[in-house]
């Protein structure tokens, strides 16, 4: 495995239509974590959440950004994102380098498209009751999506939807989404997706 | 020669660098390679200025912090006697600016999370525009450590696997040290003494 810093302000020596570095065959060379994945898939749910044509958008964005290779449908982008232990059917085996590379630059681009709303959420200079029914919307919405998708069996599961952590859980989510945006934000992700776990 | 000036702006940030190219190192009319000053405007705080070292400090301590909150850790970064600070606080984050000037109060300015994400995307921006070619020597972004992870938990929650498991460990060794042996009356020394105690 290589986990060869980058510095954070590197620029990649392929790039797409947008600027944005792409990756290249047998690149990175890392592999995700469990707990990089959960939280990977989790944040990929959060922007579905927040755009509700988000898998629709999803597919143009990865196509737009030149991934094709890799998601040439929204079939693929599922199969990747079910090495999600949490989820009803996940699938076994680490997710190759170049797909996770995928995925964190897809994420990175998706936030970046819903930075307005992300941002409003975490503002705190908005009205209350305003900010308080964007949540109330967000979380519905994300709440939804992971009773559909994940194993409510799992205690990690249970943690997101029942409890009182959920909040701030969901709070953090929405946070790690807005510092993933930006010409930085691909490597501060991928660094944060490879952290120990605790 | 015409000093050139850049503008990065984001919602609440501004950021705007000055300089010229370093005709030295072949560069262009239209690039920076020295920079001769910087200005930063945060919607509800005073206007920043410095120099290019005051800058730098800027960029690794705000960069750092950012990328630990991705991970969920909130910790303080920047020393105490250098121009830059900044560590969570009530409202978000609170930025310590300590000018070089003798008799001049530390300013602090507080900033909510969206005012952190503009600030860093303006950073970035700046990182990662071609035509400022400044060696800022940052360092890399790493994934974290389990020690890093844990900073936040509180004392009792990261010590409770391990004093719950020695306490275990203790119970069951005086269990097995108090409870009374049976006697196997099929043993032939321990018929003997049965015989001899009778």
């Amino acid at each position: 495995m290589n986990l060869t810093p980058k510095p954070i302000h590197q620029n990649y020596p392929t790039k797409n239509s947008f600027g944005e570095s792409l990756p290249t065959k047998n690149s990175s060379g890392y592999v995700l974590g469990r707990r990089g994945l959960e939280r990977l898939d989790l944040l990929l749910l959060a922007i579905e959440a927040l755009d509700l044509n988000g898998s629709q958008s999803m597919l143009w964005t990865s196509n737009k950004l030149g991934l094709t290779e890799y998601f040439p449908n929204h079939v693929e982008i599922w199969k990747c994102r079910c090495h999600n232990p949490m989820r009803k059917s996940s699938r076994r085996g680490p997710l190759n380098s170049d797909c996770s590379e995928a995925l964190i630059l897809l994420t990175s681009t998706m936030a970046e498209r819903l930075y307005p709303s992300l941002r409003m959420l975490i503002s705190s200079k908005e009205p209350l009751s305003i900010h308080e029914q964007r949540w109330n919307l967000f979380n519905r919405r994300i709440k939804e999506l992971i009773e559909e998708r994940m194993n409510k069996r799992r205690g990690a599961v249970q943690k997101l939807l029942y409890s009182e952590m959920s909040e701030p859980i969901l709070r953090q989510l929405v946070f790690s989404l807005a510092l993933s945006v930006g010409s930085g934000g691909v490597d501060r992700l991928r660094s944060s997706l490879l952290d120990s776990t605790v | 020669m015409i000093k050139k000036s850049f503008i990065y702006e984001q919602n609440s940030a501004q950021l705007k660098v000055d300089g010229l190219p370093d005709h030295s190192l072949g560069q262009s009319e239209e690039m920076i390679g020295i920079l001769s000053g910087w200005e930063l405007k945060l919607v509800g705080a005073p206007i920043l200025e410095g120099n290019r070292l005051h800058l730098q400090s800027l960029i690794i301590v705000v960069l750092s912090y950012s990328r630990y909150c991705l991970s969920g850790v909130y910790k303080q970064f920047g020393n105490s006697d250098g121009p830059v600070q900044i560590l969570p606080c009530k409202l978000g984050h609170e930025i310590i600016l300590t000018s070089s000037q003798e008799g001049v109060e530390p300013l602090k300015i507080q900033i909510d999370d969206a005012q952190l994400t503009d600030l860093v995307r303006c950073l970035d921006d700046l990182l990662h525009d071609n035509r400022v070619k400044i060696n800022w020597k940052l360092p890399f972004y790493k994934p974290l450590n389990t020690t890093d992870l844990t900073i936040n938990t509180p004392f009792l929650e990261r010590f409770t696997p391990a004093i719950s498991g020695i306490t275990a460990i203790f119970v069951f060794c005086l269990l097995y040290i108090y409870t009374p042996q049976e006697v196997n009356l099929n043993n032939k020394e321990n018929q003997t003494l049965h015989y001899q105690l009778k």
